[in-house]
């Protein structure tokens, strides 16, 4: 049986409805610029009508919950992206630091003062009793190891601000996840009550966002809004409402290694900035550092023994040039020095005779001769240089790549989840509206309500 | 459909990109060069390498060149000095060799000229250049020195060692003759022929025979000395072959690394309209929404 009562109760649950879904418009409009926000929808349904006999009253509306509108799935994928990002991001700009050392315009690199050398034992070769010209000599020879020196000693150095990174990485990786697992247990504390926990989603998707560009993270969502979060082999970060830290200690070569539980996940990880870092830390620098180290070896030992064949100006043989690599080779490119210091003992000559110079040929040839693996200095040297630029340039081309992805990705989920403001404006005027005729709804009931209380008065 | 309401972010990555486009071609502008650190281009960048190692090579041997090319002057015009002196010797004994008409003073006048001529002869073949002695062979003492006890006089203190020069890529110059080759060569030892002739003219004894022995010497050297002028030869075309080589690797460089100016310009400007229709965009962004029309 309808009645003016059910008409009253139902338009004012009308206005109800209608306040809490102005609210969600309100609250998307104030936080339309709040990054990771995701769009609430109001969501309306029927009451459950009443049955009178053979008719059925309506018996209004409810706002049932306000809806976030997100998608998980593009959110891993985002997620995902900036993984790759963050690695790449890290690895490009650490590579372009170690480029720097390897660029022939400067002329103080490696490749120039190799051919400054070799000219000098050139202009030597014309006149070999010069002391000038045998002065220049050791002068261009001095300035061959110190290039070395800087470049080895360089890369060293960004090697140990590498190492660095890494400990300040892991630092705000135990930070982002220690605020994940309070969220994770605020949002399952908010759903096991029912309650909307959509903010605190935001927000955790936000830090997941962060925590992926500095780690590998991959992400198992369970029923109650909680959320395990594990590095791609499987070492838990986050378990629930428990996040585990990540340790990092430094090894007999004073490298910081990444320890989880005990176990040392270093050269595990795969994605993020922090292992963009690594690689540049434990691949390319050593990689890098080994070739120089050849380099510098093979040469002074080359040069050595042309120098040690020859007599010097007092016609007493020869010796080394420069100091004796070490065996192994390791090292030989920051230690490199030359072991001459009298201009008159660079070894011209090949018979004893002050102005022989046909000794000049013999170290003059080194520069044409396979001296390290096969290949002539400047061979191997440019070969280097190659690996470092095409590490860069390759690097950057997948970091444009991988941000053009992001991006897209981005504008994906921005148009499942940002706000609009001319759909907000909209809904305000249906929600107006609708508030509007509800209200009208009341004063007519109002008014019959009268006309029935003062029924036969008058 | 549903559109993403918030483009700024794609917008400022516009900017951004077109900004590091600007910056990229501004530097490639101001160099002249495509290629300006190793991630430009790797393989060219690893090219230019042995390019440059390349051109400084021809650098020094050309520094090489024009430094051993003066050594070979000074000892052409050694030579040739030389070469009058024993002219002037021949004459004189020839004239020697004129008994009818010449006095003992005469003679005598002759055989001090004579031996003017030879201590000259000695002081040419004892020439430096830029502290260097043209004829010791390889070491650095004076090459000759009169030596009463020897037969000629003068002995050869220098060695029969050559120097080569490398002026090339496996080209090598010999850079001198040793002084005993030049002038103290068995049969045409010039020394010797003159010390020969000064004492027939004292002697006024076989004059004539002394005379020929001068010119024998004489005959031999001019041979020696067109050694020099072969190696002089050898230094301008070997010159003028790294000239063209230091060209050929600028023009190489060139080409592995230079920039196409008149493209690069236009990229720039290009680049510019790009950025300037970005910041365009940023600056329309609508600026109102629904909400300003409604009453």
């Amino acid at each position: 049986m309808g009645s003016l009562n059910a008409s009253l109760a139902i338009a004012v649950g009308a206005l109800t409805a209608d306040q809490g879904a102005l609210d969600a418009t309100s609250n998307n409009v104030a936080n339309a610029s709040t990054p990771g926000y995701s769009r609430q929808v109001p969501v309306f349904s029927e009451n459950t009508p009443i049955v009178v006999g053979s008719l059925t009253f309506g018996s209004g509306v409810s706002l049932e919950q306000l809806q976030s509108i997100r998608d998980p799935i593009l959110q891993i994928r985002i997620a995902q992206e900036t993984q790759d990002q963050g690695q790449l991001g890290s690895f490009v700009s650490s590579m372009q630091q170690v480029q720097v050392l390897f660029n022939n315009t400067s002329g103080s690199d490696i490749g120039s003062q190799l051919s400054n050398f070799f000219g000098s034992l050139n202009q030597l070769s014309a006149d070999p009793t010069d002391l000038s010209l045998r002065q220049g000599v050791l002068t261009a020879a001095g300035n061959l190891a110190n290039s070395f020196n800087t470049t080895a000693n360089n890369l060293a150095q960004q090697r140990s601000n590498l190492d660095l990174d890494v400990t300040q990485d892991v630092r705000q990786v135990n930070t982002l996840t220690g605020q994940i697992a309070q969220l994770n247990g605020q949002i399952s504390n908010l759903q096991n009550i029912g309650a909307n926990a959509s903010v605190f989603v935001d927000q955790r998707d936000q830090l997941i966002g962060q925590l992926s560009s500095l780690i590998d993270v991959s992400q198992i969502q369970s029923d109650n809004g909680g959320l395990t979060l594990t590095t791609s082999n499987g070492t838990a970060l986050v378990a629930g409402e428990q996040s585990f830290s990540l340790i990092t200690q430094p090894d007999s070569t004073g490298q910081q290694r990444i320890f989880a539980q005990g176990k040392d996940i270093t050269s595990t990880l795969t994605s993020g900035q922090i292992a963009g870092v690594l690689q540049v830390r434990d691949q390319k620098i050593p990689a890098l550092l080994t070739s120089l180290d050849t380099l510098a070896a093979g040469l002074s030992n080359s040069l050595n023994s042309a120098n040690e064949v020859g007599f010097d100006l007092n016609g007493n043989p020869g010796t080394a040039l420069f100091s004796t690599p070490p065996a192994s080779g390791v090292g030989a490119a920051s230690a490199m020095s030359v072991a001459l210091t009298d201009p008159s003992l660079v070894a011209a000559s090949s018979d004893g005779s002050a102005g022989s110079n046909g000794n000049l040929a013999a170290l003059s040839a080194v520069n044409d001769q396979p001296v390290v693996s096969g290949q002539t200095p400047a061979q191997f040297y440019s070969n280097i240089v190659f690996f470092v630029g095409s590490d860069v340039a390759n690097g950057t081309a997948n970091q444009n790549a991988s941000q053009l992805v992001l991006q897209q990705l981005q504008d994906q989920r921005g148009s499942v989840s940002g706000v609009s403001l001319d759909e907000e404006a909209s809904h305000l005027v249906l929600f107006q509206q609708a508030y509007d005729s509800a209200a009208r709804v009341v004063t007519a009931i109002n008014q019959m309500m009268e006309e029935a209380v003062n029924l036969g008065s008058d | 459909m549903r559109v993403n309401p918030n483009s700024m972010p794609d917008l400022l990555n516009a900017l951004a990109q077109t900004e590091q486009q600007q910056n990229t071609e501004l530097l490639q502008l101001s160099t002249g060069r495509r290629v300006n650190q190793p991630s430009d281009d790797p393989a060219a960048e690893a090219q230019l390498i042995e390019n440059k190692a390349e051109s400084a090579q021809a650098d020094s041997f050309q520094q090489s060149l024009s430094s051993i090319n003066g050594q070979f002057q000074t000892a052409d015009s050694t030579l040739s000095s030389i070469e009058t002196q024993l002219q002037r010797a021949i004459t004189l004994g020839t004239q020697a060799a004129n008994q009818g008409t010449l006095s003992d003073n005469d003679r005598l006048a002759i055989a001090n000229e004579l031996q003017g001529i030879q201590n000259q002869l000695v002081s040419l073949a004892n020439t430096s250049y830029q502290g260097v002695f043209l004829f010791s062979g390889t070491v650095q003492t004076q090459p000759f020195v009169v030596d009463a006890s020897v037969p000629s006089g003068v002995r050869y203190a220098g060695n029969t060692g050559l120097n080569r020069v490398t002026v090339g890529a496996g080209y090598q110059l010999q850079g001198n003759l040793p002084g005993s080759q030049l002038f103290s060569a068995t049969g045409s030892d010039v020394f010797q022929s003159m010390t020969d002739l000064i004492q027939s003219v004292q002697t006024n004894s076989n004059i004539g025979d002394s005379v020929a022995e001068v010119n024998k010497a004489f005959t031999y050297l001019s041979t020696q000395r067109v050694f020099y002028g072969n190696a002089m030869n050898q230094v301008t075309s070997q010159q003028n072959f790294l000239s063209s080589e230091t060209v050929e690797l600028s023009t190489q460089e060139n080409t592995i690394a230079g920039a196409d100016i008149s493209v690069i310009a236009s990229n720039l400007v290009q680049t510019e309209n790009a950025r300037q229709a970005a910041l365009q965009a940023i600056g329309r962004m609508p600026p109102r929404s629904l909400f300003d029309f409604l009453q």
